[in-house]
């Protein structure tokens, strides 16, 4: 409603007509009329532009003939005539809109797992915390670092389903199990140790998987995750029938692995004359069997074709099958079987394409060789386990690396340059005929002088060992020496007699070993162990020692790791000091140049698996058929660089 | 190593969560582990996706509706496995304890407890922690069970059967992980 002024005549006539509602009106006029001349604004009130109309004074509206006019009622008020009318209404009239509210119904997925088998036979005896992957009793510090090893809170062991298991229920089967930290020491699931948490996430790893490579540094206890997972899968009744290969002499540490964790599981080892293994193949009393890789060769027909099936086949130490063409690769690999596991700590020791070899055996043809190495580490991933020290130890003792950079004597130096210049001489008379073989009998020719002058029998590393050894024999503490051949260890026994010396090398029958390690553990006069890195660079735990002698150096630096790491593991009880005795100005160095930049080499390409970084270009070519590249880490040319040779056919290598 | 036969005549504990979300709506599960804590069943529903006149029309009662009558009842009348104590991780499932299922709320002859006893769980340590009327407060684990006053014998006699559970709240986890791998399953089949 508004208002405004409309002119009022002043002669006394009234308009002609009552003025037209607004609305009617197109919009441009439907503004008041121009008031003319002399006249004095009235208001006029307009309501709604629809329903408006205008009243001036003196102007009629008949009400009269409409319909309600019976209802019309007419008053005066300040010179207006007002009508007003009542307008009957009908009622208002609801309508009805119905919402729908439908009932809300869940429909339902369900599984039932029809055996929730235990992992572990129920026993009463209670846990003992302790420090894992150390055998018997030990000192009072077990307990402070056991309590250092308490899960982060949120942070569980959960069996996780690998991606090659599709079926939703097979998955969530695994999925829904416990977390293994909950369980332990609940009387579900007891170890005779506490175990790490990284080493539960080894076992949730392997347990429901049935190719993998367990692939942890070496003394990160991959025996013990690998026995704990069996004898789990075992008591569940997922396995019933396991084979277990691994190098002949690590057969009786198994067995004595075994008995620490799995101490209800019988435990055979393949051994004795064919028709003793013949039997124990076929023995149903024991649900594990422990072969070794050489046996398997001559067992091949009771393997292969007697009928014989496994439900897991582990492989201990499995770089050994990394090269898919030899016989053990083969045998292995047509093993009738349902689960696959590898173990190693070295997966790949020259070539990404030893993992190629290791997945023949796991899934063949799933991993190719030439393939690049973020397709390989994709690929790879689901199956694979690799952890090192640094990832998971955070309270593992340091590893002290000392370079004893010693003068020969006299004598060894003599004999040493007559020898070097005499063979180079000699090599380059060759010629053409000049092989690999020729310039590797000259550097272990060479090397031996380094370790002992041939003819005096005189050793500046001799010498140097037996002060350190004064050292260590004074500390209370024990040693580790590892040499390439047996007759250097026998030829330092003499004078290491006074420190308990032993020996641990090819030459020691395999039923004395057992005794010369117990021996050496519990014997506080033996202080030394004079080991062959053969021998002794796998499968022992010599956790106790603190210092570890590297006479002359492998060829292979991840052999010279293993061995350093029978100190430097699990339980150690300090710093591991590694010495590593070099000739100054010899071949020695030179060799520990190589390897080092190998050394450097790998660690770069192991680390650059899980990433998409273009690192290939880095990637070594892969191992030459040499004798020295199939178990060393040199390869050809670098052989015939050591001596700034040139290899037939090939480039000079500086 | 015993059947899922054996396994029933012991004490049982069922897990009952939902998990709520924008893009796919609510979803029940309902887990059943034997005393040592492994699975016997796994039950979980569709995701269910309540119209706008549902949530206009039960207002702030509609997740009490959702669990205590709708998916609640419906995971426990599909469930098999008999259950002694069922944990319950969210407090509008109070009133399932009315709304059992016939087969809930009688248990078999050979089992410790007479029917299935509902308990909301709460941390023992969280301060925000309230009483629910009627209720007692029972522990179990590293939790605080509310169960129905009439049913506290019951949730003592299944709770003594159940020496092996040391973090009350973890199968919780196990669900909450178990239905996002079937919905992403059911996703890639999509």
């Amino acid at each position: 409603m508004w208002f405004r002024s409309k002119p009022e005549p002043t002669n006394g006539q009234s308009p002609a007509a009552p003025t037209i509602p607004v609305g009617t009106l197109p919009p441009e006029q439907a503004t008041a009329p121009q008031a003319p001349t002399g006249t004095r604004p009235t208001l006029t009130c307009e309501i709604d532009e629809m329903l408006s109309w205008s009243i001036f004074p003196g102007d009629t509206v008949s009400l009269e003939g409409t319909e309600d006019s019976a209802d019309v009622d007419t008053f005066h008020f300040g010179g207006f005539e007002v009508q007003t009318r009542s307008l009957a209404l009908s009622p208002l009239q609801t309508t009805r809109v119905p919402i729908k509210l439908p009932k809300l119904r869940a429909a339902t997925n369900g599984f039932l797992f029809p055996e929730a088998a235990s992992w572990i036979p129920k026993t009463q005896t209670a846990t003992t915390a302790s420090v894992a992957g150390r055998i018997g009793s030990d000192d009072s510090g077990e307990n402070q670092s056991a309590k250092k090893r308490t899960r982060k809170i949120g942070k569980h062991a959960r069996i996780k389903p690998p991606n090659d298991i599709v079926k939703l229920q097979d998955r969530l089967y695994y999925l829904l199990q416990p977390p293994l930290d909950l369980l332990v020491g609940s009387g579900q699931l007891n170890f005779p140790f506490e175990p790490f948490p990284y080493q539960l996430d080894g076992i949730a790893f392997l347990f429901p998987r049935y190719a993998c490579v367990l692939a942890d540094e070496m003394g990160l206890g991959k025996t013990m995750q690998a026995i704990s997972t069996m004898r789990m899968l075992l008591c569940s009744g997922e396995l019933r029938n396991i084979l277990l290969v691994c190098p002949k002499p690590l057969v009786s540490n198994w067995l004595r692995e075994f008995g620490v964790w799995a101490p209800e599981i019988p435990v055979m080892a393949i051994e004795g004359n064919a028709a003793k293994r013949e039997f124990q193949w076929r023995a149903t009393n024991a649900p594990v069997k422990v072969a070794n890789y050489e046996l398997l060769m001559r067992d091949k027909e009771i393997v292969l074709e007697s009928g014989l099936h496994f439900d897991l086949v582990a492989l201990d130490e499995a770089q050994r099958i990394k090269n898919s063409n030899n016989t053990t690769s083969e045998i292995v690999r047509a093993i009738p079987r349902t689960r696959s596991w590898a173990l190693t700590g070295t997966p790949v020791e020259n070539s990404p394409d030893d993992l190629v070899g290791i997945f023949d055996f796991l899934s063949p043809g799933y991993l190719t060789a030439g393939m690049t190495l973020p397709q390989m580490a994709r690929a790879a991933g689901d199956y694979i386990l690799r952890r090192t020290k640094d990832m998971v130890l955070e309270d593992m003792p340091p590893k002290l690396f000392r370079d004893a950079d010693i003068d020969l004597t006299p004598e060894q130096w003599a004999r040493y340059e007559a020898a070097e210049s005499d063979g180079i001489i000699h090599l380059e008379e060759l010629e053409e005929s000049l092989t690999i073989q020729h310039v590797f009998e000259l550097v272990l020719r060479l090397k031996q002088i380094c370790n002992f002058d041939p003819v005096t029998g005189s050793s500046a590393k001799l010498q140097r060992l037996e002060a350190d050894m004064e050292e260590v024999a004074a500390s209370g503490h024990k040693a580790i020496l590892f040499s390439q051949w047996t007759k250097t260890i026998e030829k330092m026994r003499p004078t290491l007699e006074r420190f308990g010396v032993l020996e641990y090398h090819g030459k020691i029958p395999h039923k004395k070993r057992e005794t010369v390690i117990d021996q050496f553990k519990h014997d506080p006069d033996k202080r030394i162990i004079l080991m062959s890195y053969g021998a002794g660079s796998v499968g022992l735990n010599l956790q106790f020692c603190r210092y570890v002698f590297l006479f002359d150096r492998w060829w292979n630096p991840a052999i010279e790791d293993q061995a350093i790491n029978r100190a430097h593991r699990i339980g150690a009880a300090g710093s591991v000091t590694v010495t590593r005795m070099m000739a100054a100005g010899t071949i020695e160095q030179r060799i520990a140049a190589v390897l080092d930049q190998k050394r450097e080499m790998f660690e770069t390409l192991f680390a650059a698996q899980g990433e998409p970084a273009s690192t290939q270009d880095r990637a070594p070519t892969p191992a030459s058929n040499s004798p020295l590249t199939r178990t060393g880490g040199l390869t050809r040319d670098e052989i015939f660089g050591l001596f700034d040779l040139r290899a037939p056919g090939g480039k000079k290598v500086a | 190593m015993g059947s899922s036969k054996d396994a029933a005549a012991a004490t049982t504990i069922g897990y009952f969560t939902t998990v709520e979300s924008e893009r796919t709506g609510w979803t029940g599960g309902l887990l059943v582990l034997n005393g040592a804590g492994r699975p016997l069943e796994f039950q979980c529903t569709l995701p269910i996706r309540p119209s706008r006149a549902h949530e206009i029309l039960f207002g702030t009662t509609l997740r009490h509706h959702l669990i205590s009558e709708v998916i609640g009842p419906t995971l426990l009348q599909k469930c098999r496995t008999p259950i002694s104590l069922l944990c319950c991780g969210q407090a509008e499932a109070v009133s399932l304890q009315e709304n059992l299922p016939p087969s809930a709320a009688t248990l078999p002859g050979n089992s410790a407890v007479r029917s299935t006893v509902v308990a909301i769980i709460q941390r023992d340590d969280d301060k925000r922690s309230r009483e629910l009327d009627g209720h007692c407060r029972i522990a179990l684990g590293n939790a605080n069970l509310h169960v129905a006053m009439e049913c506290l014998e019951d949730a003592e006699i299944a709770i003594a059967g159940l020496n092996d559970i040391i973090d009350t709240f973890e199968p919780f986890e196990r669900i909450t992980e178990a239905i996002r791998e079937a919905q992403s399953q059911m996703a890639r089949a999509a």
